[in-house]
């Protein structure tokens, strides 16, 4: 469900949102399975859209936006962040107020402006940030911050949401939640005395001291700003012509952007063509890209896992041993400083010693193979996960799951991890870009990016050098070109999963006419749920998800049994080593 | 037949004594090697980490001494339908440890080769030949022979010598050796000129102890 394409909206794939919502928060992330290149072909982010909505408390702000939430079911990341997790810390004077009810929470000083400034700048443009964690029981910021990474469309909602002119000017749309002052009461005395357990007394002894004042001071001068104005209750036709607009800008922007990665696959054929005529001579010293030597013990080991009669057991043998050859040249190109040790005879030894923080990721499914080896090199090295594959209806890469180590998800730390990037081989390079730039969105340095892999393209090369001109490549072979192949594939076999191509694999169904029904099953054919599980893990249990299953699942299962058969298209690497994958992992 | 070039990331030893044969043979002195030599140089480093880090090492040296082995032109058919001009192994292989250090680098060497045979050559300070139990069609084979300090190189004479006398040849037979004495090395090459070394590091030289120095102690031991 991951194409910008209205078409897709489905009754049954809209999300249920959980009722079970925690009181402490009001942050919600909605995710469908898989994310669409969301960077250009110079893999520059494309910047997220954001709603802010403000209004007086209890105005309806929350419903507005979930409204706009589960209309937006189509686009893969739709976040909801609150104003309430970036109440500053407070002094211990001041705790003691907030305890007695002494402390006044609407008014702007009470919160934390430049961070939420900060963390919603870097979320629109594509970084991933960590927000806060207020806890109204304990009146004060929690130890632990939540990790937030990948959202398309942002919500921003709170009463002070239209207050600061630098969060005004992150917006693409303003709208104010416009409600009887009345109205907001009742409905308030009946949510605090239901959800926090407060008594009637107090709570219009807070309203009178605090909540009426700040909302005719800040609260309902802000609504000037806004682009629209919705009222609080019966507003249905006001969210319909909302989301309507939101849906023309996404359309607009995404019809752009794909306008962008089409005229860049013109090109790449065209380099493709190029780099087929290329002599040797012009594909030596590429900068950055490191090729192994050439010995004859490399060629043996390159001419068994090319042969497709090679045995599995076999194969792995030589894909684990060639691994660990590749991971030992990568880490030759990773800094170290001087080092004196005594050795047991008692005498200085003036060696060296490498001092960085290593980290692999692998790109699954085809990087699997690759982190056998490096673990045989490096036994203690944390390795993250990225779940990148291939939609078969666009044969854009989707990112499915992300698993990224903890020094990784903290901003902190993050700029001095060297990351070993591993994929087994590279044909067009579309899955390394995105891998690639989702370690930058976490403020990764490109010069501490190391990609190995058994077998590269020229083009490769050329696409992912292009947008990443600093990115290392270390790999075992440069094969010349991609070619164009048809696969034959039976729809009706296709098992959970194996739907998608491996991302760099670059496979697209060939949609015949009638083929086209079945061209969607295979989109949508991965479990919801693998997204759902991702996206719990990027957050926590804050945020939520549901993508509801089944009824057109179903529906496309039962289709499906009716055609008899298609065919697939595929860039292929050759003379490349096949589906090196499965080839491992499988058959 | 054999692929006449044979092409290696070695380099003469001479790259780091200036006076040394040219059968013997180093690995390039990367950062990274250097790096790994100070970890088990180290007398703090833990036994786990020596045994990890030398097996890096060894297999650095086994890739390198499987580079010397030659290798016959094969045309394979890979899964996408193209044929790819490869090569294939030739000559069947056989380690031999000289126990009971070179023992410790057996793993090193089936994480190369699967199906290896491994025999085993037995010394002591004074080299004298105590056990030799080796594969039947060792003649037939090329050794890579397994001995991670080549010090005074008298064990190691004694270890080519048992070889030499079960009839395998002397150009077939690969030394394999981590550090490496300027000593050892002369005294090893002079006396069988067509044998080649391949080692890690060569080191200063020899103290009164016959121990190289700076070295890493007694390798069986850690």
């Amino acid at each position: 469900m991951s194409g910008h394409n209205a078409d897709h909206l489905h009754p049954s794939s809209r999300p249920k949102l959980q009722t079970r919502k925690s009181s402490r928060s009001k942050n919600m992330v909605m995710a469908s399975h898989g994310r669409a290149p969301w960077y250009g072909p110079d893999g520059k982010n494309v910047e997220a859209y954001v709603i802010g909505i403000a209004g007086g408390s209890a105005s309806g702000k929350t419903s507005v936006a979930r409204a706009i939430l589960s209309a937006l079911n189509y686009v893969p990341t739709v976040l909801i962040l609150s104003q309430d997790s970036f109440y500053r810390a407070l002094q211990p004077e001041e705790v003691k107020q907030a305890f007695n009810n002494d402390y006044d929470f609407d008014h702007p000083n009470s919160i934390d402006t430049p961070l939420f400034v900060k963390c919603l700048m870097d979320l629109k443009q594509g970084k991933a940030t960590e927000i806060p964690v207020y806890s109204f029981e304990h009146h004060r910021r929690m130890p632990e911050k939540k990790y937030i990474y990948g959202a398309s469309v942002i919500i921003v909602e709170g009463i002070m949401a239209l207050q600061s002119p630098e969060l005004r000017s992150l917006y693409d749309l303003k709208v104010f939640v416009n409600c009887d002052s009345d109205l907001m009461l009742a409905r308030r005395i009946k949510r605090d005395v239901k959800e926090r357990g407060r008594d009637v007394e107090g709570i219009l002894d807070q309203y009178l001291r605090f909540v009426k004042n700040s909302y005719d001071n800040f609260v309902q001068p802000s609504s000037r700003y806004a682009d629209v104005i919705v009222p609080g209750s019966s507003n249905q036709l006001a969210i319909e012509l909302l989301v309507t607009h939101v849906k023309r800008q996404l359309d607009t922007r995404s019809l752009r952007f794909r306008r962008m990665l089409a005229e860049s696959g013109e090109e790449k054929a065209k380099a493709r063509s190029r780099s087929s005529t290329l002599v040797n001579g012009e594909t030596e010293d590429k900068p950055n890209v490191v090729l192994l030597e050439q010995t004859n013990q490399l060629l043996g080991i390159m001419t068994i896992l090319r042969d497709r009669t090679t045995e599995r057991e076999e194969f792995i043998f030589h894909a684990d041993r060639l691994s660990t050859i590749v991971v030992e040249k990568a880490l030759t190109l990773v800094h170290c400083q001087p080092k004196t040790v005594k050795t047991p005879l008692g005498l200085d030894y003036e060696g060296l010693a490498s001092d960085d923080t290593l980290v692999g990721i692998s790109i699954l499914r085809s990087g699997g193979p690759f982190s056998h080896g490096l673990r045989r090199v490096i036994r203690d090295v944390p390795i993250g996960a990225l779940l990148i594959q291939s939609d078969p209806k666009t044969g854009e890469p989707l990112l499915l799951k992300s698993d990224l180590p903890g020094s990784i998800k903290c901003r902190e730390t993050s700029s001095d991890v060297k990351v070993l990037l591993l994929d087994s081989q590279m044909g067009t390079g579309a899955a390394a870009m995105m891998a690639i730039r989702v370690l930058l969105d976490h403020g990764i340095k490109a010069t501490n990016i190391i990609f190995l892999t058994y077998l590269i393209t020229e083009s490769a090369i050329h696409s992912v050098h292009r947008a990443f001109p600093e990115v290392q490549i270390v790999t075992a072979a440069i094969d010349p070109e991609l070619s164009e192949m048809r696969i034959p594939y039976d729809p009706s076999s296709l098992q959970l999963g194996e739907s998608l191509g491996e991302a760099d694999f670059a496979t697209k169904t060939i949609s015949h006419p009638n083929m086209n029904q079945s061209a969607n099953d295979v989109g949508e054919k991965p479990d919801p749920r693998d997204g759902l599980k991702t996206e719990q893990e990027l957050s926590s249990n804050q945020f939520k998800i549901e993508v509801k299953d089944t009824d057109q699942l179903k529906f496309s299962r039962q289709h499906r049994r009716d055609h008899s058969g298609g065919e697939k298209r595929a860039w292929v690497i050759s003379p490349g080593m096949g589906h090196i994958g499965d080839r491992y992992y499988i058959s | 037949m054999s692929s006449p070039k044979t092409t290696t990331t070695c380099l003469p030893a001479s790259t780091h004594k200036a006076e040394l044969p040219e059968n013997a043979l180093v690995l390039p002195p990367t950062r990274q090697l250097q790096s790994l030599l100070t970890i088990i140089r180290d007398e703090k480093t833990h036994r786990g980490d020596f045994v990890f880090t030398s097996d890096r090492i060894i297999r650095l040296l086994v890739e390198e001494g499987l580079n010397h082995l030659p290798v016959v032109d094969k045309k394979v058919t890979t899964p996408t339908g193209k044929v790819y001009d490869g090569v294939a192994f030739q000559g069947r292989i056989c380690g031999v440890s000289i126990m009971r250090a070179g023992e410790a680098m057996e793993a090193g060497l089936r994480d190369c080769c699967r199906s290896v045979r491994i025999g085993k050559d037995e010394e002591t300070y004074q080299p004298k030949l105590f056990y030799a139990k080796l594969p039947e069609d060792i003649a037939n084979r090329y050794v890579l022979l397994l001995d991670p300090m080549l010090a005074t190189g008298g064990s190691c004479i004694k270890a080519i010598e048992v070889l030499l006398e079960h009839g395998v040849e002397e150009e077939k037979i690969l030394f394999l050796n981590l550090i490496a004495s300027p000593e050892g090395i002369q005294k090893v090459c002079k006396r069988f000129p067509k044998l080649r070394i391949i080692t890690a590091w060569v080191d200063e030289g020899l103290d009164s102890n016959s121990y190289i120095v700076p070295g890493l102690g007694d390798f069986g031991d850690r």
